[in-house]
């Protein structure tokens, strides 16, 4: 977003874009060229934010099925209403409020028809392969894949809004505060130093278990 | 999902600012604060790697979204949602099955659906015949026909998202994508 800021140590006062692959300033053009009809724009925005409405999406604990219904009806209406975007360079906010709308919704149906809630298990086995998950299957990374492991579960452990909020930062490419506040109805300004309260807390959980 | 105090809600508190030696307000330039946000910073990074081995998008869900891009619709008008039984109505105590009323506009067009468990039923106003065709994803859907009053029916209930592509005179009107 801001390419050309000098690195800082005020860390909270910047989107957190440092490390991201996708430059979010190509959003605007990228929507603006699938718009025209230019499919590898449409595939380019769907490789740089499909990380982020996932992120959403799983933030708010639907179940796998859910899930799936979910991250599809946001993508369908976001090629729907594709020439329809007031701020096109706002697409991933765009997508990630869309997403968390919807997600309340599911929730709310849920409780509606079933006062049960449908917690994600935490050691749930991926269907796809990535090539970290290659890698954690080589002997020689069995103690990375152990911290890995605790890692998220300890994750999962955190107050549910401390786990909403960085299963959001946590997608890839890092979405900007203006997609987190979208995605879980923080103001921007809050957003940091949220981010850096509840990682104290995953540090002090992992902290307690020795595993630093 | 109902608590609004941020993040009080854990079991945690023990570990508050004090517990651990750095107030988030942060002095003007502290520089154990600044170890802190490195550190805070590899802590996410490292839960975003964990996050892409236990927790990808899944592929499949990828590709579709790749395949949408066939949904962007420069013919039709869009039909927004203007009421959700879901959101906009206060559930009957009790009935866990009640239908799901909803209502689109583009226009001067009205659609009203109905969603239940027998399937989906819904009338096109002003009342007109359209032909209308359910989407599901980005291949073609089931057909379904609006009688001269507007009124259709289908058996089949949809699961997940849909839209109704309706033709009507010259017209084509999109309802806005919903998940049923």
């Amino acid at each position: 977003m801001r390419a050309g800021t000098a690195p800082s140590t005020a860390y909270d006062d910047l989107p957190y874009t440092r490390g991201g692959a996708v430059n979010r300033g190509d959003v605007g053009a990228l929507v603006q060229s699938a718009v025209d009809g230019d499919a590898a724009a449409w595939k380019a925005l769907v490789e740089g934010l499909s990380p982020l409405v996932w992120s959403v999406v799983r933030a708010h604990r639907l179940s796998d099925a859910d899930a799936h219904e979910v991250y599809q009806t946001v993508w369908f209406r976001f090629a729907q209403h594709l020439g329809r975007i007031r701020e096109p360079q706002k697409a991933g906010a765009w997508l990630a409020s869309t997403a968390r709308h919807e997600c309340l919704k599911v929730l709310k149906s849920l409780r509606r028809l079933t006062p049960t809630d449908d917690p994600q298990l935490l050691d749930r086995a991926s269907e796809d392969r990535t090539p970290e998950q290659s890698v954690i299957d080589s002997e020689e990374a069995a103690a990375q894949s152990e911290r890995v492991r605790y890692l998220w579960q300890e994750f999962e452990e955190l107050g549910e809004r401390c786990r909403q909020l960085l299963r959001v930062l946590m997608a890839s490419p890092p979405p900007s505060y203006q997609e987190v506040s979208a995605a879980v109805g923080i103001a921007v300004g809050s957003i940091g130093p949220l981010r850096q309260r509840c990682l104290r807390r995953l540090r002090a959980r992992l902290d307690a278990r020795g595993a630093l | 999902m109902t608590d609004d105090v941020f993040p009080e809600d854990s079991e945690d508190d023990a570990f508050s600012e004090d517990a651990l030696g750095d107030g988030e307000s942060g002095a003007e330039f502290d520089p154990a604060a600044e170890v802190d946000a490195v550190f805070e910073d590899g802590l996410l990074a490292e839960l975003r790697q964990a996050a892409g081995i236990l927790d990808p998008v899944p592929a499949e869900l990828t590709r579709i979204a790749v395949e949408a891009f066939a949904l962007h619709d420069l013919d039709a008008r869009l039909a927004e949602l203007t009421f959700d039984s879901l959101v906009d109505a206060i559930p009957v105590r009790g009935a866990t099955d009640a239908p799901r009323m909803l209502t689109f506009h583009s226009g001067d067009v009205t659609i009203d659906v109905e969603v239940s468990t027998q399937g989906l039923m819904g009338q096109v106003l002003p009342p007109q015949p359209a032909s209308i065709e359910v989407l599901t994803g980005p291949q073609s859907g089931a057909s379904l026909v609006a009688d001269d009053m507007g009124r259709f029916t289908s058996g089949v209930t949809p699961t997940g998202p849909f839209a109704l592509r309706l033709r009507t005179g010259g017209d084509v009107v999109v309802t806005e994508w919903l998940r049923a």
